[in-house]
């Protein structure tokens, strides 16, 4: 962990993400489920959604998303960033 | 009461904690009451997502838009359609001369009658009840309270089209446009239908389809949809826009062509002039 925070890994950006929108929280574990904790709600989805496609250079089909590969740190880095 | 009248407790409750803000879009003192039994349950109940800041910002932006709007056409006669526990009546300046008409069923009109008098609560202009099922031909009641269709008309309707099915939320406008003399505006909301197809919301909407309050009808086109019923759309904002709650909302607005942004609309219209 010695240097990892200058060239962080895409799915750090993901955290920094949602802890920027959490002020109260200051660390995430990868296997917390970010909707049942209301981490990320309905109208912040469509965020988590870009802050993905910036951080992975991809692009998400919203007509086929599959909510499992959203629940949590975890599943968002092997779906996208694997 | 039936499962909608506890949606008008839960808007009355959310209206209530605004006003209790230091920085409040809006004071509706008589909210508190009007929130029994159940409003603050619902809260709980329905928490997240942003839906507090959005009854918020809805409820203010209906309030300028009727106060805009009646300076600027010189209407007298608003329209507040499923109006709930809505106080506007008593709450806001009215020019004078304003006839406000609150339709609704009569469970609720009754309720909130006798909650009101037992505050002592006195309208600010000339207020008038109109009990009527919405779902069946609703304007003849409406007409026998003393609406004039033939004058120019301010409709209002708040938190309604989402529990609507497409087919009657463009009918609703259609009605609307059939009893509207020229200068009508129309003032509401309507959901965005990426919002209705979320996975993030799903829990959210299965919650509301179970207490018997489905939310059913949204649209990324709300124009289209406005021109193909009737009415002409003079301003369509979201949360978070000026004059939209800017500063209040806790998410980005997110520019119009981007893809998959869960969308609610406020919007002011006209009626179409053929």
């Amino acid at each position: 962990m010695s240097s990892a925070g200058i060239d962080s890994k895409g799915i750090d950006k993901v955290r920094d993400w949602i802890l920027g929108r959490h002020p109260e929280r200051t660390e995430l574990a990868a296997d917390v489920d970010l909707i049942e904790s209301r981490l990320v709600d309905s109208l912040a989805f469509v965020e988590l959604v870009y802050t993905i496609e910036d951080a992975a250079g991809i692009e998400v089909d919203f007509e086929s998303i599959d909510i499992e590969d959203f629940q949590t740190l975890a599943t968002i880095e092997k779906a996208f960033f694997a | 009461m039936d499962a909608v009248s506890y949606t008008a407790q839960w808007m009355a409750a959310a209206r209530a904690q605004e006003s209790e803000r230091e920085d409040a879009l809006f004071v509706d003192p008589l909210a508190r009451d009007l929130a029994a039994p159940r409003g603050f349950e619902l809260i709980e109940r329905y928490a997240g997502g942003g839906l507090l800041p959005f009854i918020s910002i809805r409820t203010r932006f209906l309030d300028d838009a009727i106060r805009e709007v009646l300076a600027e056409s010189g209407i007298q006669q608003v329209v507040l359609i499923a109006a709930g526990m809505d106080t506007r009546a008593y709450r806001l300046d009215w020019p004078d001369g304003t006839e406000v008409y609150e339709v609704d069923h009569a469970l609720l009109i009754a309720e909130k009658r006798r909650r009101l008098d037992a505050l002592g609560a006195e309208p600010r202009t000339d207020r008038r009840e109109v009990s009527a099922d919405l779902t069946q031909e609703w304007l003849p009641a409406l007409e026998a309270a003393g609406f004039d269709r033939e004058r120019p008309t301010l409709w209002v309707a708040e938190a309604l089209t989402f529990f609507l099915t497409e087919e009657q939320a463009a009918g609703l406008l259609r009605l609307l446009a059939s009893a509207s003399a020229p200068g009508s505006h129309l003032a509401f909301d309507i959901l965005g239908r990426a919002l209705l197809r979320s996975p993030f919301s799903k829990s959210f909407l299965e919650t509301l389809a179970a207490d018997g309050t489905p939310w059913i009808f949204g649209t990324d086109e709300p124009e289209e949809f406005l021109t193909a019923n009737g009415w002409k759309t003079t301003d369509l904002r979201e949360p978070g826009q000026p004059g939209a709650g800017e500063g209040r909302w806790p998410y980005q607005v997110q520019p119009r062509n981007r893809r998959g942004a869960n969308r609610l609309w406020l919007i002011r219209a006209e009626i179409a002039t053929a």
